[in-house]
């Protein structure tokens, strides 16, 4: 009875693995593997030990600060904590509750979060030991993100507190609405950098994925003299100090007139090495076999390249995306542009952050505005990414 | 000897007419690489050309470059003493920071690849955040700040670790740890991200026959299925992160001031951006960029030998 149920939960091995599986473990060559667990059934094991353990500190608790509290509590004199009848060991068996508790309630939330399908090779101490440290390490990644957004909802004189506190004490909104009054009185109206930043950034990204991905197509896929070389020149090509570049750069925008006009930011973002070296690492690992059965059905490249390839790269152009709209929304351009009517968003609001210390407000207010957009693309694109591969099962 | 020669002339005739026949052949993939290759050309092979240029030559924006030959870096190598302290840091920095982000970023990213889809956009974001957040690590300059008031010297006060605030940012004894640490927190960028889209990748019908041929924990599945299957973005990570490992100078500027105390907290890029836009003297500059750019090929072609063994 149960086995047909435990059974369920683990992947069915191919039908050929599992005639060869069974063979090896009848010749001794191999261990059977040990029967899988039930996962829902120790999930609700171990919240009802949880709520066991939380309810017995809870009464303890209860026990220590109200029935013993006014008439039978004793200060320990060593600790000059109340010892409600347990003794010396009181601050021990609360550490030990408390420790308790709180493994067992990461440890049921893990078990209630864990996918249903389990994978194989999966110990569960080493899930618990990794997703734990996870953790820890999450919050310092994290920090920084919520203290700017903190810091952008706290009023003028909490920001300049010293040292700073990190959650704001009184919530308010009055630096964005700052920066609102601040846009609205710019000479350029505000709107006009918005769509300068959004073109730039969208005709940059576009051109880029096509164009890049196009050259990783050819690169990755066939093999034509020069190819080679030309792939490994990208690669090395990415790893010249971009400083340096930039006056023989602007030499070269001024001789083909680009100069001032949106060109100068988009066509070197088209040609970005790289986007073409991640496209090109993604494709390769895309069976022949598939660009032969379309050559065979009389596909054309573009065809090929639009219709075949493209949709199985999705987790890479993606990732393209990301980088490439990071990138194009945080320019700020003040080299290759000089008329004010061209100036992208994030120029616009640097300008309103080096306002000096008055701004410091509205400072903070930007710094969560710019930082909202890649944000949003990104979790947009993460979802996207998920989605797809739970539908395709091309591999060879 | 002769015979041998005009064979290997030979050779070489009847691969290139064959190698020109192919080209001919392949002409759309020409076609294809075209576009790309023309603004790839104009915006990156141009200038870097140039600039190795300018590393021969005496250049300091206003007036044309004049040839030096390699006076540029024979002054870098013998006569600047601050240079060779900045290779040491570099160094130093790239060595630590390198590997470990770079081990780091592909294990979070497998780690994360396991969770369910909310938790892993969200675990995502999270790791990807001090790269979106820009230039969020001023925030470690309070943290790290000399008085009492910094966040770590006054958490080390009040445990009683130290009797004293420590002044981590101009101290030099300290300097260099404290920027490795930060960079270290910035490590999870584009080699994180390009890891966890190729994770989605791997054929999950591999790991089931894995386990069926005896693969008993999940090390030996990382390093027998999903290393393997991970190479072409392994190799891409691993480039990303010479080139950021190398490329370190927002970090100690902004963190251990610019010029830092006694030089310690100098790197390649800092003294490149100390010559090319203070002293403006961008010949030599160049001839740093070029040294490091050298450095890093060197790098790069020793850890791609190292990748192909993996799981072999």
């Amino acid at each position: 009875m149960s086995e047909n149920k435990q059974n369920a939960n683990v992947p069915q091995p191919k039908l050929r693995g599992d005639m060869l599986h069974e063979q090896l473990v009848r010749l001794g060559e191999i261990e059977e593997p040990k029967p899988p667990v039930n996962r829902k059934r120790i999930a609700i094991i171990w919240l009802i030990v949880l709520v066991i353990v939380g309810g017995l500190l809870v009464a303890a608790q209860w026990r220590i600060g109200l029935i013993d509290g006014y008439v039978l509590q004793e200060i320990d004199p060593a600790t000059q904590m109340p010892d409600g009848g347990f003794g010396p060991y009181y601050r021990l068996a609360r550490i030990l509750l408390i420790a308790f508790a709180g493994i067992f309630s990461i440890v049921s939330v893990i078990r209630l979060i864990a996918p249903k399908r389990r994978r194989p090779n999966r110990s569960i101490g080493g899930d618990i030991g990794i997703y734990l440290g996870m953790a820890v390490i999450a919050l310092a990644m994290v920090f920084p993100l919520v203290f700017s957004i903190a810091s952008s909802l706290k009023p003028l004189d909490e920001l300049f507190r010293f040292p700073p506190k990190i959650f704001p004490q009184h919530v308010t909104f009055d630096n964005f609405a700052d920066l609102f009054v601040t846009l609205s009185q710019s000479f350029v109206p505000f709107s006009r950098y918005l769509v300068n930043t959004v073109f730039i950034t969208f005709v940059g990204t576009f051109g880029h994925l096509v164009i890049a991905s196009m050259a990783a197509f050819v690169l990755a896929k066939y093999d034509f003299p020069g190819g080679k070389t030309f792939f490994s020149i990208v690669v090395t090509a990415l790893m010249f100090s971009g400083y340096v570049t930039g006056i023989p750069n602007y030499v070269i925008m001024s001789k083909l007139h680009m100069i001032d006009t949106y060109w100068a930011i988009i066509l070197p973002a088209f040609a970005a090495p790289i986007g073409l070296f991640l496209m090109k690492q993604f494709m390769e690992g895309l069976p022949t076999a598939l660009i032969e059965a379309a050559h065979l059905d009389g596909a054309g490249e573009f065809r090929i390249f639009w219709s075949i390839v493209m949709p199985n790269v999705k987790p890479a152009w993606l990732t393209l995306i990301i980088f490439s709209v990071q990138n194009l929304w945080n320019t700020n351009a003040s080299t290759v542009i000089y008329s004010e009517a061209k100036k992208t968003l994030v120029y616009a609001l640097q300008q309103i952050q080096a306002g000096g210390i008055a701004r410091t407000g509205q400072a903070a207010a930007v710094t969560v505005i710019v930082m909202l957009v890649p944000i949003m693309i990104f979790i947009l694109s993460q979802s996207q990414i998920l989605e797809t591969m739970a539908s395709s099962g091309l591999k060879d | 000897m002769k015979s041998t020669f005009s064979k290997y002339v030979d050779m070489k005739r009847e691969n290139i007419s064959y190698g020109w026949s192919k080209a001919k052949r392949m002409k759309i993939c020409y076609l294809f690489l075209l576009p790309y290759a023309l603004l790839f050309c104009t915006f990156f092979i141009l200038p870097i050309l140039t600039s190795i240029y300018y590393s021969f030559t005496y250049y300091n924006i206003l007036e044309p470059a004049k040839f030096i030959g390699f006076q540029n870096y024979v002054n870098l190598f013998l006569q600047d003493e601050v240079f060779l302290t900045a290779v040491k840091n570099t160094l130093v920095i790239a060595v630590i920071t390198g590997p470990i982000g770079y081990i780091l970023s592909f294990l979070f990213a497998w780690f994360i690849n396991e969770l369910p889809k909310w938790l892993r956009t969200l675990a995502v974001v999270v790791f990807y955040a001090p790269s979106i957040a820009g230039n969020a690590f001023y925030i470690f300059s309070i943290i790290f700040r000399g008085d009492a008031y910094g966040y770590l010297n006054s958490i080390l006060l009040q445990f009683g670790l130290i009797d004293a605030p420590i002044l981590w940012l101009t101290d030099p004894n300290y300097m260099l740890k404290v920027i490795i640490i930060v960079i270290l927190w910035m490590s999870m960028g584009t080699g994180f991200l390009s890891f966890v889209a190729g994770l989605q990748g791997v054929d999950r019908s591999m790991y089931e026959a894995g386990y069926v041929d005896g693969i008993r924990n999940r090390w030996q599945e990382l390093y027998y299925i999903t290393l393997p299957s991970m190479k072409p973005m392994l190799l891409f990570g691993a480039v990303m992160s010479i080139t950021s490992a190398f490329n370190v100078c927002d970090v100690p500027r902004a963190l251990a001031g610019y010029p830092s105390t006694d030089y310690a907290a100098r790197t390649i890029v800092t003294h490149l951006f100390d010559y090319g836009f203070s002293r403006f003297e961008m010949g030599y500059a160049s001839a740093i960029a070029t040294t490091l750019f050298l450095l890093m090929i060197l790098c790069n072609k020793a850890i791609q030998s190292m990748l192909r063994r993996i799981g072999t």
